[in-house]
């Protein structure tokens, strides 16, 4: 048995075929990108149990994980927020967790994205289980696990063929989302929707828009594509306004009552998505009537001139330039406002 | 730890470098693999490294009072304090929640309103195989059938081993305990083999089972509606390879990292989907758990030297128990009463009804038995009875209008990786892989270890789980 000349055969076929295979992605335009994935949620989460009066939360949807900037958030007030908005997911689950399993009283800022946070607080629904995913995995893993994610990271920020993505990405490049892309036929008779990424993200969970969906806009129409589908698509259930509220307020009251410092924002949205989000969750109905029966500081892009503009090329979150725009002069009109202090040391 | 995982990379590479040093003597390498399965264990749980320590004192000492006592009454006493203790552990650990629930339901249905709040125990991983295999000392020794272990530092080696810890092969001590007495070694042949077994394991485990067939099996179990008969057929085998894949491969890599540390641990698994029959289906699968229920509880409850009829309650009562030693359900003891029953049939067919085994007919009983095998599967998957029955009624089109839940790639990629999966055990079922390979050219077996490493790297994995974890 030739077993060295075997060993040796196999190491150059997979070290040549590794080499190809990450060299192919690459010129297919693909660059290293770290996971989005419950890990890297986790070790976000686990600093809110040392965090102190002065840190800043962030949770909420997608829109507020990608516009609020976490360094430019930084620069304008001297906090770096924690950032622990995770995409496709109502924040309340999420919220209640931090309000039962901690002593956080600093100041928490809820993204409000109408479509999910108004959605349900049905256990099983896909949008209230992601959440409660995270927060399991926050409070059951492992130190393996934890080493593994530390492990994986270096990995993950230098070779693409790492980004196997747990939101199953249409550009996903592991196996198997390569054999999911395979598809003859509509056997079930259910629509895909197929979701692209969109977003560079950073280890203390930063989101910024690749410039590929501001710049390639074939690959913003797909995107957009995808949103018109699922908004059109008949599945969606009707929100409910009233359970959601009767949660949230709750939460809410617990919290500010020992102390913590409560905000709510509406993020931009335009073109089909704005209109579709009018139409069916108007501004009045569902973002006024939280504002006030939830008496919090609140901030809707639609009120403040240097918002009402801003485009998002795929008509959900903000480019990176934008975004970056949008986090300093929010912050400055909160510091203004007086619902943030600045920590600025100069 | 998972073997699937970057840190057990990491942990086998600190391992091997201190193995193969010279830092330190035959004794101080077997401290180092002591404390490094003990590190192995607690990365997961570290408080519950505490039961191991349990478990391995007492029967160390079970064991020495056993080699030294010869008190019949006294001797019996030490092997029922082991007994206590691992099946102590076993029912408040595994068994706790399900004992409860059933008081509950025998409480309430002879009128007594008796409500209990769940426990909520959390199930240390591995408990069930290492548990059985201290067990198999004690027994082993209380029937004066082995020596005691020679030093307490060779016994808790033999029951904490990180290799075959969590998930086996449960190994009996005469032939593990006896391998720590001399320093080993692998030789450069054992070392690459046992490399190139690691990689077949993680290939089984991380290709075969989590990327292309979990997903379909979870989603129709996962399912709460009433699904359409291919639906459940495939579900069904997806979920027969996946676990088979699953712990095939945990098994592999276990043999795998013990051979580069020059020890040999004994087969797992030998091609069982190509069975030609239950009994020769339970020689190839999990083979150290069949012969441990065949040894420690088949053969006490009378085994066949009692007539037939007293045979079949043993074979019946070993199964049951067989499917509850995997999960604390009702519907893990249908699996094994369905087991039993197939095993109780073929014997009356081999009393009543005997024919030879030809190369002819030998696929199709092959075939016959797999699907057999599948039904037993949907019980051992389905969390309740509920989805069980549904699917049930699915997969023998007893209601006609389920739901479609899968696409027509799914189907077409489950169906082409079963059926590669048959054929292979089926060529393979008389051979085994060290065979095949001493006929194969170098160039090919390092083009095949390529292709599966590289298929390992590309599919990533998500570090999931194996299944047989939980048991």
């Amino acid at each position: 048995m030739k077993l060295k000349l075997t060993l040796i055969v196999a190491l150059t076929i997979t070290a040549i075929t590794t080499i190809s295979w990450e060299s192919y992605w690459r010129s297919q335009g693909y660059e290293p990108n770290l996971n989005d994935n419950k890990e890297i949620w986790a070790t976000q989460r686990a600093r809110v149990d040392k965090a102190t009066t002065d840190d800043i939360l962030t949770i909420g949807s997608s829109r507020i994980y990608f516009d609020i900037q976490l360094d430019e958030w930084q620069r304008t007030t001297g906090v770096k927020p924690i950032q622990l908005a995770s995409q496709g997911t109502t924040p309340l689950p999420i919220f209640r967790d931090i309000v039962e399993n901690t002593n956080f009283s600093g100041t928490i800022i809820v993204g409000v994205t109408p479509g999910l946070f108004f959605s349900t607080t049905y256990p099983e629904a896909f949008i209230w289980k992601r959440g409660i995913v995270k927060n399991n995995y926050f409070h059951k893993r492992t130190y393996a696990q934890k080493l593994n994610f530390y492990l994986g990271l270096p990995l993950e920020e230098n070779l693409v063929f790492m980004s196997g993505d747990e939101e199953k990405l249409e550009d996903d490049v592991d196996l198997k989302s390569i054999l999911r892309r395979c598809r003859f036929g509509n056997r079930t008779g259910k629509k895909d929707f197929l979701y692209y990424n969109f977003g560079d993200l950073s280890r203390d969970r930063n989101m910024k828009m690749t410039k590929r969906t501001t710049s390639d806009t074939s690959f913003a129409n797909k995107i957009k594509a995808n949103w018109k589908a699922i908004l059109t698509s008949g599945d969606i259930p009707p929100p409910d306004k009233k359970s959601t509220m009767e949660y949230f307020l709750k939460d809410a009251k617990v919290f500010t009552e020992r102390g913590g410092n409560l905000i709510l924002l509406r993020c931009p949205s335009s073109g089909f998505m704005r209109g579709g989000e009018a139409k069916f969750l108007p501004r009045q109905d569902f973002w006024e009537d939280l504002v006030q029966q939830s008496n919090l500081p609140a901030y809707h892009f639609e009120d403040y001139e240097q918002f009402k503009n801003l485009n998002c090329p795929e008509w959900s979150h903000l480019s990176a330039e934008d975004a970056t725009f949008f986090t300093a002069e929010l912050a400055k009109i909160m510091l203004k406002d007086g619902v943030i202090t600045n920590h600025k040391t100069n | 730890m998972l073997f699937n995982s970057l840190s057990f990379v990491l942990f086998l590479v600190i391992v091997l470098a201190l193995y193969y040093s010279k830092i330190f003597n035959w004794t101080g390498k077997k401290r180092m693999l002591l404390l490094s399965s003990y590190v192995f264990y607690g990365m997961w749980n570290p408080p519950l490294v505490i039961l191991l320590w349990i478990s391995t004192i007492v029967d160390w000492t079970a064991g020495k009072r056993l080699a030294v006592e010869d008190n019949q009454k006294k001797r019996k006493i030490w092997l029922l304090l082991s007994m206590f203790v691992n099946l102590g552990f076993l029912a408040f650990f595994k068994y706790g929640d399900f004992l409860l629930e059933n008081f509950v339901v025998v409480m309430n249905s002879i009128g007594i309103d008796f409500k209990a709040r769940p426990m909520d125990i959390i199930l240390p991983m591995g408990i069930s195989f290492y548990t059985f295999q201290t067990m198999s000392y004690t027994i082993d020794m209380y029937k004066r059938k082995i020596e005691p272990a020679r030093t307490f530092l060779d016994f808790a080696l033999y029951v904490t081993f990180f290799p075959q810890l969590v998930a086996g092969p449960i190994v009996r001590a005469k032939d593990l305990i006896t391998q720590f007495y001399e320093e080993k070694k692998a030789t450069t042949n054992q070392f690459i083999w046992g490399l190139f077994l690691l990689t077949i394991g993680l290939f089984q485990k991380v290709v075969m089972a989590d990327t292309l067939l979990a997903d379909t099996s979870d989603a129709v179990f996962g399912s709460s509606k009433l699904l359409h008969g291919i639906d459940a057929w495939i579900g069904t085998i997806a979920f027969s390879g996946q676990i088979f894949f699953d712990f095939a491969g945990y098994s592999t890599c276990a043999i795998g990292i013990a051979l580069i540390l020059g020890i040999i641990l004994p087969d797992n698994f030998r091609y069982p989907y190509a069975s030609l029959g239950f009994s020769d289906l339970w020689k190839r699968w999990h083979i150290s758990l069949s012969s441990w229920l065949k040894d420690y509880l088949y053969i006490p409850l009378g085994g066949n030297r009692h007539g037939i009829t007293r045979m079949y309650v043993a074979l019946m009562l070993t199964m049951l128990l067989g499917g509850l030693w995997h999960g604390a359900a009702w519907t893990f003891m249908v699996w094994g009463g369905l087991h039993g029953t197939y095993l109780i049939l073929e014997r009356l067919q081999r009393r009543y009804l005997p024919f030879k085994i030809t190369k002819w007919n030998g696929i199709f009983l092959a075939f016959i038995t797999f699907s057999c095998v599948n039904i037993t599967w949907v019980f051992f998957r389905a969390r309740e009875f509920k989805t069980a029955w549904n699917m049930i009624k699915s997969m023998f089109y007893m209601q006609t209008d389920g739901e479609k839940i899968l696409s027509s790639f799914d189907i077409l990629k489950v169906s082409v990786v079963i059926a590669i999966l048959f054929l292979c055990h089926w060529v393979m079922r008389n051979t085994s892989m060290k065979e095949v390979s001493l006929k194969t050219s170098p160039y090919v077996l390092g083009l095949v270890w390529a292709i599966m490493t590289f298929l390992i790297i590309i599919a990533q994995g998500s570090g999931e789980q194996f299944i047989y974890f939980q048991f």
